[in-house]
């Protein structure tokens, strides 16, 4: 069984590699958004908490074999009975096995944790049989479909706009704001200032995204940009207008003006280290930017001007549109000077 | 041009006439590349000026971009994008209506024979095919100027032969083609104009006609002879 434990370890080592591309979570603003709400209202974290739990446990849910290229496992000389023992080693490096086993063994006593792993082996063997029928590359094709977009920086945008939609604050923020919606429609007196709040930490929860706006264009993305006939302005507002789109859509039922002016104040800021700065990132993770000091001076000043805009007035908008020109004006401007 | 100490690219000065392709010789860090970048306005020469089809590449790098069509060292395509949705992006980008880019993506990836792996996204395409595809976008808005950074470089032989002709193709339309390589065989087909760089000097330029010998021995002559030192942990010698 030598070959087989070598094949584990090295997958293991993989798992754990895979695993510390969560880390990213730790430098999310939601992460700032959630350590606050623990020290101001511990009663409200749980919520928070299983939402990204939730999100967290999706990409964590792969089949740990599919690491090894089809091809490549096809070619080692194992025996059926060294690739069954394979199989069944490898859903021990399951990080959700990990975490929902003794979860549900500690909520559902030994014998439905015992059910669940026998469920799961028997997902394993089903997906083990579909792949060998099936060869192809891991990690086939994930993307979003959307529609073609008209103009010149349509298909940048598009593309901005799939992208984004590949990174997981975008879903901690659409459940947030689903979570709002059923709220507003359902609730039997709900709080009308809540939708602000609500507003804002849906913006809150894809703000880091606005730090790495070319996270995942590097590094080979970045050199088409280079040669395209495009201002830095122009390639910062094709990815601004993907950023708006969504935050507008997520905040739309909940409060979309104050939304929106806490979205332009995450862009404004978040130029500096999306342009000055850029941080690879990847797919199916939370956004990884930094909390200090982008993520300080997204948070508070997005939060401060949209409770302005709710409450004091509109203009407050204007002003946030103001900020938020200035800075692409000067970033556009220091992306020309990067080439 | 200068990184810190290293002077990568010095005292280089040549015209290429409209029409001709020129391919660019010399061995790796001799300041190719560099001198690429700097031509298509891709980094700022520390003095010095580049015309490119007419046009200032310091002070009109954008009008530039717009003229040339440039395959980079690096390729520059977008993992999550399919071949066919790279060419629909940077047509309207360079002023082409969707539809009329859709035509000449169309004609492109029959041409280049990606017609089959035209839904493949960048990320799961074989080097030739990403090679291909961003030649491809290079050639799309049928631009006066190709610059091609090491076109031949990891691919296979039709897929050489197929970016080989269909340059040859394009020259005689009249556009002008300067390519980096490393392929002696290759340049020696397709080359009209040949330049030698070394240690960030030009060391020859001339048209293709005016070789006296082979390429390649003028090539190892300005570069560097070949050396194989002997190893002798690897046994007594066989001959």
């Amino acid at each position: 069984m030598a070959g087989p434990f070598a094949i584990l370890s090295a997958l293991a080592r993989s798992v754990w590699r895979d695993l510390r591309t969560f880390s990213s979570i730790s430098g999310n603003n939601i992460a700032l958004f959630v350590v606050i709400v623990m020290y101001q209202q511990p009663q409200s974290v749980a919520f928070f908490l299983m939402i990204l739990g939730v999100l967290l446990l999706g990409p964590l849910s792969g089949d740990p074999l599919r690491k090894v290229p089809p091809d490549r496992l096809a070619l080692w000389p194992l025996s059926m009975r060294q690739r069954v023992g394979l199989r069944l080693g490898s859903l021990a490096l399951s990080p959700v096995v990990w975490f929902a086993v003794p979860f549900f063994i500690w909520t559902g006593g030994a014998a439905f944790g015992l059910l669940l792993i026998g469920a799961a082996l028997l997902i394993q063997v089903a997906v083990g049989i579909w792949s060998h029928r099936r060869p192809g590359r891991p990690g086939a094709r994930l993307a979003v479909r959307l529609p073609e977009l008209p103009g010149r920086w349509g298909g940048l945008i598009q593309k901005n706009l799939r992208q984004m939609l590949t990174v997981l604050d975008c879903y901690a923020a659409l459940a947030l704001a689903l979570g709002g919606t059923l709220y507003r429609v359902f609730g039997a007196r709900p709080d009308p200032d809540a939708f602000l709040i609500l507003a804002l930490v849906v913006v809150i929860a894809v703000s880091t995204y606005g730090q790495c706006l070319f996270g995942l264009d590097l590094p080979w993305g970045i050199a088409r940009y280079r040669v395209l006939p495009l201002r830095g302005y122009e390639i910062l507002l094709a990815k601004d207008v993907a950023f708006l789109l969504v935050a507008a859509v997520l905040v739309a039922p909940l409060a979309l003006l104050p939304g929106l002016a806490g979205a332009l104040v995450a862009l404004a800021v978040g130029h500096h280290a999306s342009v000055l700065q850029p941080q690879r990132q990847a797919r199916w993770r939370f956004a990884g930017g930094a909390l200090w000091p982008s993520g300080f001076f997204q948070v508070f000043p997005l939060v401060a001007i949209g409770v302005a805009t709710g409450r004091a007035s509109t203009w407050y908008l204007g002003l946030a549109l103001a900020a938020y020109l200035v800075s692409l004006w000067y970033y556009g401007r220091e992306w020309d000077k990067g080439t | 041009m200068q990184f810190g100490e290293l002077v990568a690219v010095n005292q280089a000065s040549f015209e290429i006439p409209s029409g001709r392709i020129c391919a660019m010789l010399g061995p790796n860090g001799a300041g190719k590349s560099t001198l690429m970048k700097m031509l298509t306005g891709l980094l700022a020469p520390l003095s010095g000026e580049a015309f490119v089809a007419g046009l200032d590449v310091h002070r009109m790098p954008l009008e530039v971009r717009r003229v040339v069509g440039i395959l980079p060292e690096s390729l520059g395509l977008f993992d999550m994008l399919t071949v066919e949705e790279h060419l629909r992006l940077c047509g309207p980008i360079y002023g082409l209506t969707p539809a009329e880019t859709r035509r000449r993506a169309d004609q492109l990836l029959d041409a280049l024979g990606l017609e089959e792996g035209r839904h493949t996204p960048a990320g799961q395409c074989s080097h030739g095919m990403r090679k291909k595809t961003a030649l491809a976008l290079a050639l799309l808005h049928n631009p006066r100027v190709l610059f091609l950074d090491e076109p031949f470089e990891g691919i296979d032989p039709v897929t050489a032969q197929t970016i080989g002709e269909l340059l040859l193709m394009t020259a005689k339309h009249g556009v002008t083609i300067f390519l980096t390589s490393h392929i002696l065989s290759i340049v020696d087909r397709l080359a009209d104009w040949i330049i030698v760089l070394r240690n960030g000097h030009i060391v020859w330029q001339r048209p293709a006609s005016e070789l006296e010998g082979s390429l390649e021995d003028l090539y190892f002559d300005l570069v560097e002879p070949v050396r194989v030192p002997d190893l002798p942990w690897l046994g007594p010698s066989q001959s």
